[in-house]
């Protein structure tokens, strides 16, 4: 019998695309973000937020991940924001060959690309698609205490919207203690409370992202 | 987590070594697997099964090795195993800590002949 030593990562192929998917995008100069959070938290919501407020300024591409359609690109694309489409159809998170196989329609050199994920809290944060960050958003319908079922994703990403703060008064969500769990789990995390339905709170946020685009720079 | 695709992975990487190392037939698989991933063995094994007829490694036993967490703290040198993926120091309550173990999900090694 031989004992052969391997050593390689289950997910090495992914993490090589990934890399070449990074040294695509560092070649634009642009910032990615990988946006992930539970179906129906908000995510395009919070990215149309953004985009309507960065627009003016940056140059902007959003990558949107869903299982089928194209009703979110549509909406981004409603605001004169550049979008591409990715359906999954049967995967529940984006892999760097999904986002691989549409760099060659990416044709302008992109300040910002915001790659809104399949809403999903598991399966996403394992697979590492040439982001700069991983941007993690909860609602507040959502409860308090998703950082404990889901730490691996509130340990990777670098920023942390809480979104729906305008439901607060209907729900049971204690800001504090979400705050307090997800910096148990990354303690140098950035959190922004939100609400992109009525606007509150995105002036820090927006500063968070300008300051972030004008490292790029 | 739908482990069919990193399943698929191992398999195919198995496979691939075991061409390259001139086995005819693989025996064992050793897979690390950290406990701060989102991937389980119980599924991994699942999909294992029913991915491994015909292939080179039919009938191997996949064997896992659970990497635990492990942390270490530059603040006061603390280094040690937690259970929970809280990253607070739990001697001085410091909160930059370094992940020493437990992202790992490689292959360490095939057996066969």
């Amino acid at each position: 019998m031989k004992k052969i030593s391997i050593l390689k990562p289950v997910l090495v192929s992914n993490q090589e695309r990934a890399r070449e998917n990074r040294k695509f995008f560092d070649r634009l100069g642009s910032l990615v973000i990988n946006v992930i959070a539970a179906p129906g938290a908000g995510k395009t919501s919070v990215i149309e937020s953004l985009g309507r407020r960065l627009k003016s300024e940056y140059k902007i591409l959003v990558i949107e991940g869903d299982i089928r359609g194209s009703l979110d690109s549509a909406r981004i694309k409603k605001l004169k924001i550049d979008a591409i489409q990715i359906n999954t159809v049967t995967a529940c998170h984006l892999d760097a060959f999904m986002i691989g196989k549409v760099l060659p329609r990416i044709r302008k050199k992109y300040d910002l690309i915001l790659i809104e994920n399949v809403g999903n809290l598991v399966c996403p944060a394992e697979f590492e698609i040439g982001e700069d960050f991983k941007l993690a958003i909860l609602s507040t319908a959502e409860g308090d205490d998703k950082p404990l079922k889901y730490p691996l994703l509130f340990h990777l990403a670098r920023v942390a919207v809480i979104n729906k703060r305008d439901l607060l008064p209907h729900v049971d969500f204690d800001p504090r203690r979400a705050k307090k769990e997800i910096r148990k789990r990354n303690p140098r995390a950035v959190i922004f409370e939100v609400s992109a339905k009525t606007g509150a709170g995105f002036d820090p946020f927006v500063e968070f992202m300008k300051k972030e685009l004008r490292k790029k720079r | 987590m739908h482990e069919f695709s990193v399943t698929k992975s191992i398999l195919d990487l198995c496979v691939q070594e075991a061409r390259k190392n001139g086995l005819k037939r693989v025996k064992k698989i050793i897979v690390k697997l950290g406990k701060f991933t989102g991937f389980s063995a119980e599924a991994i094994s699942f999909y294992f099964t029913s991915l491994e007829a015909g292939t080179v490694c039919a009938g191997a036993r996949l064997v896992f090795v659970e990497i635990p967490i492990r942390i270490k703290c530059p603040k006061c040198g603390f280094e040690g195993q937690i259970e929970e993926p809280i990253f607070v120091c739990p001697e001085c309550k410091g909160e930059r800590l370094d992940l020493v173990s437990g992202r790992e999900f490689y292959i360490e090694s095939i057996e066969g002949n």
